[in-house]
């Protein structure tokens, strides 16, 4: 267990130190800051000092172990836009964020244990290809579109809801609807498949022989083991969620990290960028740790060596 | 055994053939014009008039180009850019999880590492901030998108190769000097070849997603060019006028994903549905 431990958090780490490496050499890859940041009129005694004051005049190696030095700190510079420091940035867009994936996550997952534990239960073979179809189709339509029909259909044209921006529950509503229809489609088909694995195994057809309800077996001996697989891939999506909002905050205008590191792109704020992956990254890391912790509780036969 | 086809498989066809008509014909006609602006008739809705009298299928945009014919050729590019970057990642992917399965030991710890350190950075995050900062001409976004997709390749590839070095046909060759770059082209990569074609299947309607979200972001294709994606995020700001400009190219981008995964999951048996979850989620 602790050594299990020890091994992933060296893992992380090395993870981290590659994420903030590959982010370091792409920047410097894309040209020299001060053509960015200093008018065009700019003198070359202007440019030679300005090089000296961002430190850019020394080696590079010595400019990427400052770089990660200061990285450790939490100190990824100051936003070239905003002028304020870019870590401070993200945080400060984290918790709606947090706000819109975990909602959508939650409301995800209950309505696909339930309705997978539902069309089980039921027994209708016919039911059940029928509701996978129709989230094989959810999970074809593009996140973004989704989102544009769903403001299409309650904002420009019923006129019900809010369509951009954060503040009341119902500026909630449209995003957790289009993010939370994708999750439940994933991991509706994803616990029916695992069901259905576990439909087949003798232990269920020894249950059938011996007489047992249907809901007695699903429940008592199936599920169990059917959830396993959806611990794993929820935690593992929960951290993409955390990340991967930056679709569909852009289309609702949600002022969370996704959109942040959109905006940061189009206006070349590296900083900011560096920062928003790296935050993203760390939190995705934690989660995927949690779940492995987690994972090895509820299965026995998991020995975390 | 001759397979019963369903009614969702003749579903999928039908989707298919539609797309493929639409980026094969439409760019034959007479009316093909992707990037002609005619301001006198912009913004019109599909079946009206243009201002020479001549009949506009689909409409036109915000600069009065027609979108039938920008659906076109905005289809030509994503197919072009989901078919190459599907290639380029298979290759990489089959290449490093056939060595790594085959060598075991170091090799296979230091490829799968990679594939682990690649899967703990969302993908989207990855693309938008690698595009950022190299730019995303259609070359580079199909290189970064096949780069960033072999891991799904590499590890069925290895996860198959492992029980594969085990067997009589690979110990006998190598019993009889077989290099291993031999026995890996010739014993392991035909029989893990139909599973990457199928892992390749379900990439495909992602990779196709990921272009399009990555242009409707404005990080993917650049305009003049159109694409799908790009199309749906300039319709966006007319959504009250005329709602066909995100309307249709996001049917088209849902009936070509929509095609290849039923399809595929029709031609599949639940196993495979469930490297098609995995798949999803990396």
């Amino acid at each position: 267990m602790a050594s299990f431990l020890a091994r992933r958090l060296l893992q992380s780490v090395l993870t981290l130190l590659g994420v903030l490496t590959a982010t370091f050499f792409l920047v410097r890859l894309a040209g020299d800051p001060t053509t960015l940041l200093l008018p065009v009129e700019a003198t070359a005694d202007e440019v030679a000092s300005f090089r000296t004051a961002l430190g850019l005049d020394q080696p590079l190696l010595v400019q990427y172990m400052k770089f990660l030095a200061h990285a450790v700190e939490g100190d990824f510079g100051i936003s070239l836009r905003q002028r304020t420091p870019a870590l401070g940035l993200v945080l400060e867009r984290l918790p709606a964020t947090l706000e819109l994936a975990l909602t959508s996550f939650i409301l995800g997952l209950i309505l696909a244990f339930a309705i997978g534990l539902a069309m089980r239960l039921s027994g209708s073979a016919r039911l059940r290809s029928a509701v996978m179809w129709i989230a094989l189709a959810r999970q074809a339509i593009p996140v973004f579109w989704f989102g544009l029909l769903l403001i299409l259909l309650f904002s420009v044209t019923l006129r019900w809801l809010p369509s951009l921006g954060r503040g009341s529950v119902t500026h909630l509503i449209l995003p957790a609807i289009t993010l939370s229809t994708y999750e439940l489609a994933l991991y509706l088909r994803l616990f029916n498949s695992s069901l259905a694995t576990e439909a087949k195994q003798d232990y269920v057809r020894t249950a059938f022989a011996k007489g047992q309800s249907r809901s007695k077996i699903v429940i008592k001996h199936m599920l169990p083991n059917a959830l396993l697989p959806l611990v794993t891939i929820a935690g593992i999506n929960l951290g993409l969620l955390l990340g991967g909002t930056v679709v569909t905050e852009t289309v609702f205008s949600w002022p969370g990290v996704g959109r942040l590191i959109v905006q940061s792109v189009s206006q070349r704020d590296y900083p900011v960028i560096i920062a928003g992956v790296f935050v993203v990254c760390l939190i995705f890391m934690v989660v995927n740790l949690i779940v492995d912790l987690l994972y090895a509780y509820l299965d026995p036969r998991v020995r975390l060596a | 055994m001759m397979r019963h086809i369903t009614f969702t498989t003749w579903l999928a066809i039908a989707m298919l053939v539609a797309v493929v008509l639409l980026v094969t014909i439409i760019p034959w006609l007479p009316d093909y014009a992707p990037y002609t602006q005619d301001l006198a008739s912009s913004l019109l809705p599909p079946f009206d008039r243009l201002d020479n009298g001549q009949l506009s299928i689909f409409g036109t945009d915000k600069l009065g180009r027609d979108i039938l014919s920008r659906l076109a050729l905005a289809g030509r590019v994503s197919l072009f850019i989901g078919l190459s970057a599907v290639a380029v990642s298979m290759v990489i992917g089959v290449i490093l999880g056939l060595v790594a399965g085959y060598f075991r030991g170091w090799t296979e710890t230091i490829i799968m590492g990679f594939a682990d350190l690649q899967l703990s950075v969302p993908r989207v995050l990855l693309l938008i901030a690698v595009t950022a900062i190299l730019g995303s001409t259609v070359f580079n976004l199909t290189i970064l998108l096949g780069l960033t997709s072999w891991v799904a390749y590499g590890r069925v590839a290895r996860a198959l190769s492992l029980s594969l070095r085990e067997r009589e046909f690979v110990l006998s060759a190598i019993t009889q000097g077989a290099t291993p770059a031999w026995n890996i082209r010739k014993h392991l990569l035909p029989n893990v070849l139909p599973q990457m074609v199928i892992v390749g299947s379900f990439e495909l309607g992602q990779i196709i997603v990921l272009e399009a979200a990555l242009s409707y972001l404005g990080l993917g294709i650049q305009p003049p060019l159109p694409s799908w994606g790009l199309m749906i995020s300039e319709g966006q700001s007319y959504l009250e006028i005329n709602p066909w400009l995100t309307v249709i190219p996001g049917l088209a981008l849902f009936m070509l994903v929509a095609g290849v995964q039923f399809l595929t999951r029709s031609l599949t048996t639940e196993g495979e549905e469930e490297r098609d979850i995995a798949v999803r989620i990396v």
